[in-house]
């Protein structure tokens, strides 16, 4: 409903910012991070919406960074696709794909010297794997035995590119070769499904200090930047889209939608409220927070 | 006043990092080996825990990353890189994310970290173990950089990185200034060290240095002040991302004539940003052309042959001292020889 507003609001330019949707791909990063306790660092990319929310994130000072104002998360500085929320466990969202898998890995290597039992938990997508530092962090992750959590959102899809024009490698036996557990999530709509295995995966990373990697099939439902639909481009059909929207709680649910319809519009109209009524941060923050 | 090598400045700012800094974390490839960084980091690993020092993979993004997330939680990362060669490989970690980590986040976070690079020279180095990529990092807004031209300034920027600065920091050291031995005092004063340093002054000729630059235009200051009675000023950059920029006009109005003195190429680096500074803020200043003394434009050559060439040296400067102070090209007037140089160098003698 988020993502659906956004969509609403974006032709009138008064969110100039490049917006990758989450739209399609949410229900995982909710069932994960519900599954995940507070002080768990998530780190995500630029499709940073749902991670963000789902960590905790607050939807006013989402909605005022999206309209590029001082009352931002990030003083208008981060856009869409650099959410954060530190409070949370939300520790930032990257634009370059699979700079974030070592930042987790960090997180994940201090918990280690303080003996704490939280994780860290990196969130990309397929195309971030193909990025030598993914390889890297595996290597290094399983090495000293770093409680972190790869979560590689399968849409099938970079930019535009599908994954058997990328890719010669199965996740699943390239974790294996690093001697990191795997675990596939075929239908990334089952919410309840990855809660309940992110759980186990989650005491199992905290009780055996070895890092895993869970994979979950999803599906975009816009493109890849911006709020249009492309079906018509060319590179895949609605046909897809329709067999996944048909198996899809957030559209099929009837019951479940109007349970919570009415209190989420709301929330999200004093968001949109908020956004529209704050002031676009003075010339001064121009200069602020360089060094 | 005591002496110390810069190698034992080194050794001891990351020993201090360690023992005063529960958090420092210090890492790199050859960290804990039998040659532990030139001899910088030896022992370390015994003392502090293998969890703390520790050596690497081959993986200079990942590991610049695993800083950045150390960082995030409150710890304090040294990684090292015994060729800043090789930190090209981390360049996407220092300039899109510790350069941005606390502006793009509008001040959520800070990314303290310190980051070692060694520019090599000398015994065929070559192409590749030999550059100085200074300026490509300064460019970034967000890196803090600099380039520690003597024990002392290690000692003050090393400690100063450690405990009390917040943003990443990257300090290239030069390979042929380990051996050399400087005086030292326990602690220059209690301010930003992040600044330059007037090392020499003098009302002829300004030159404006940097690393191992510095210790070339003492030793052309000296020479030309026994020669020829000329009287050299010598600023020693030192943070190239926050130069004391009044500290160089205020030379520069007073000679008129400036030498700019780089480890690297003369474009886009040190020497174009010195000119800019003072094109910018004292266009009139100059009363003749400003020199410029860095690399040889072109990869640099193994053999000794070219890479005499490649390199300039006190010579050099003193050439160009004499070119300034006389307004002619063909001065007449003697330059050090070989016999006379020998006794200021000590020949770095290879492998590594």
């Amino acid at each position: 409903m988020i993502e659906e507003k956004i969509v609403e609001i974006y032709p009138s330019d008064k969110i100039q910012s490049p917006v990758h949707l989450s739209i399609g791909q949410e229900h995982h990063v909710v069932a994960i991070c519900a599954a995940l306790k507070k002080d768990d660092m998530v780190f995500a990319t630029y499709r940073s919406h749902a991670p963000y929310l789902a960590k905790g994130g607050d939807l006013k000072a989402m909605f005022a960074e999206l309209y590029g104002k001082h009352s931002g998360m990030a003083k208008g500085k981060a856009g869409s696709m650099h959410l954060c929320s530190p409070a949370n466990g939300s520790m930032g969202s990257s634009a370059i794909v699979g700079s974030i898998f070592s930042h987790a890995m960090g997180v994940a290597y201090a918990a280690k010297l303080k003996k704490e039992s939280k994780i860290a938990v990196a969130l990309a997508g397929d195309g971030a794997t193909e990025e030598g530092a993914f390889h890297e962090c595996l290597n290094f992750s399983s090495l000293k035995n770093l409680p972190i959590l790869y979560v590689i959102e399968n849409n099938g899809l970079a930019i535009h590119a599908p994954l058997c024009i990328r890719q010669s490698y199965t996740l699943g036996a390239l974790a294996g070769s690093y001697g990191i557990d795997y675990f596939l999530a075929e239908d990334g709509f089952d919410m309840e499904n990855i809660f309940e295995k992110t759980i186990k995966i989650r005491e199992g990373i905290v009780n055996t200090k070895r890092p895993f990697l869970l994979e979950i099939m999803t599906y975009r439902y816009k493109g890849h930047v911006g709020v249009a639909e492309d079906y018509d481009k060319g590179y895949r059909g609605r046909k897809e889209l329709e067999e996944w929207m048909r198996r899809d709680p957030l559209v099929g649910n009837r019951a479940l939608i109007e349970k919570y319809r009415g209190r989420i519009e709301n929330e999200i109209a004093e968001a949109v409220n908020f956004a529209e009524k704050s002031g676009f941060p003075p010339r001064e923050e121009l200069l602020k927070d360089v060094y | 006043m005591a002496t110390m090598t810069y190698r034992q400045a080194l050794a001891k700012a990351m020993r201090e990092a360690l023992r005063d800094n529960p958090k420092t974390v210090l890492y790199g490839l050859g960290v804990t080996d039998h040659t532990g960084i030139f001899g910088t980091t030896l022992g370390l690993e015994k003392e502090f825990g293998k969890e703390r020092v520790f050596d690497t993979p081959i993986s200079e993004d990942a590991m610049t990353g695993l800083g950045i997330g150390l960082a995030l939680s409150g710890y304090y990362p040294i990684h090292t890189h015994i060729r800043n060669d090789f930190m090209l490989l981390a360049m996407n970690q220092l300039v899109n994310s510790a350069a941005k980590y606390k502006y793009m986040y509008g001040g959520c976070f800070t990314v303290p970290m310190l980051v070692r690079g060694v520019i090599g020279r000398s015994w065929g180095q070559g192409a590749q173990h030999s550059q100085s990529l200074q300026s490509l990092f300064s460019h970034v807004p967000g890196l803090t950089v600099i380039m520690p031209s003597a024990a002392q300034s290690i000692m003050d920027c090393y400690r100063y990185a450690v405990n009390e600065y917040k943003s990443p920091v990257i300090s290239f050291e030069h390979r042929l200034q380990y051996d050399y031995s400087f005086e030292v005092k326990e602690r220059r004063d209690d301010q930003n060290p992040f600044t330059s340093y007037l090392i020499r002054k003098g009302s002829d000729v300004t030159i404006v240095a940097v690393s191992v630059m510095v210790q070339e235009a003492q030793r052309a200051a000296k020479y030309v002040k026994e020669k020829a009675g000329i009287e050299v000023e010598i600023i020693d950059i030192n943070c190239l991302t926050h130069p004391d920029v009044d500290m160089i006009l205020e030379s520069v109005k007073k000679t008129g004539k400036v030498i700019v003195a780089d480890t690297s190429w003369a474009s886009f680096g040190v020497c174009a940003e010195v000119a800019r500074i003072i094109a910018v803020n004292a266009p009139d200043s100059l009363k003749v052309p400003l020199k410029e003394i860095s690399m040889a434009k072109s990869p640099c050559p193994t053999t000794k042959a070219l890479e005499k060439h490649f390199y300039a040296d006190m010579g050099d400067i003193v050439d160009n001292i004499y070119q300034l102070c006389s307004g002619k090209e063909k001065h007449n007037q003697s330059l050090p020889d070989e016999e006379y140089k020998k006794t200021l160098y000590k020949e770095f003698k290879g492998p590594f």
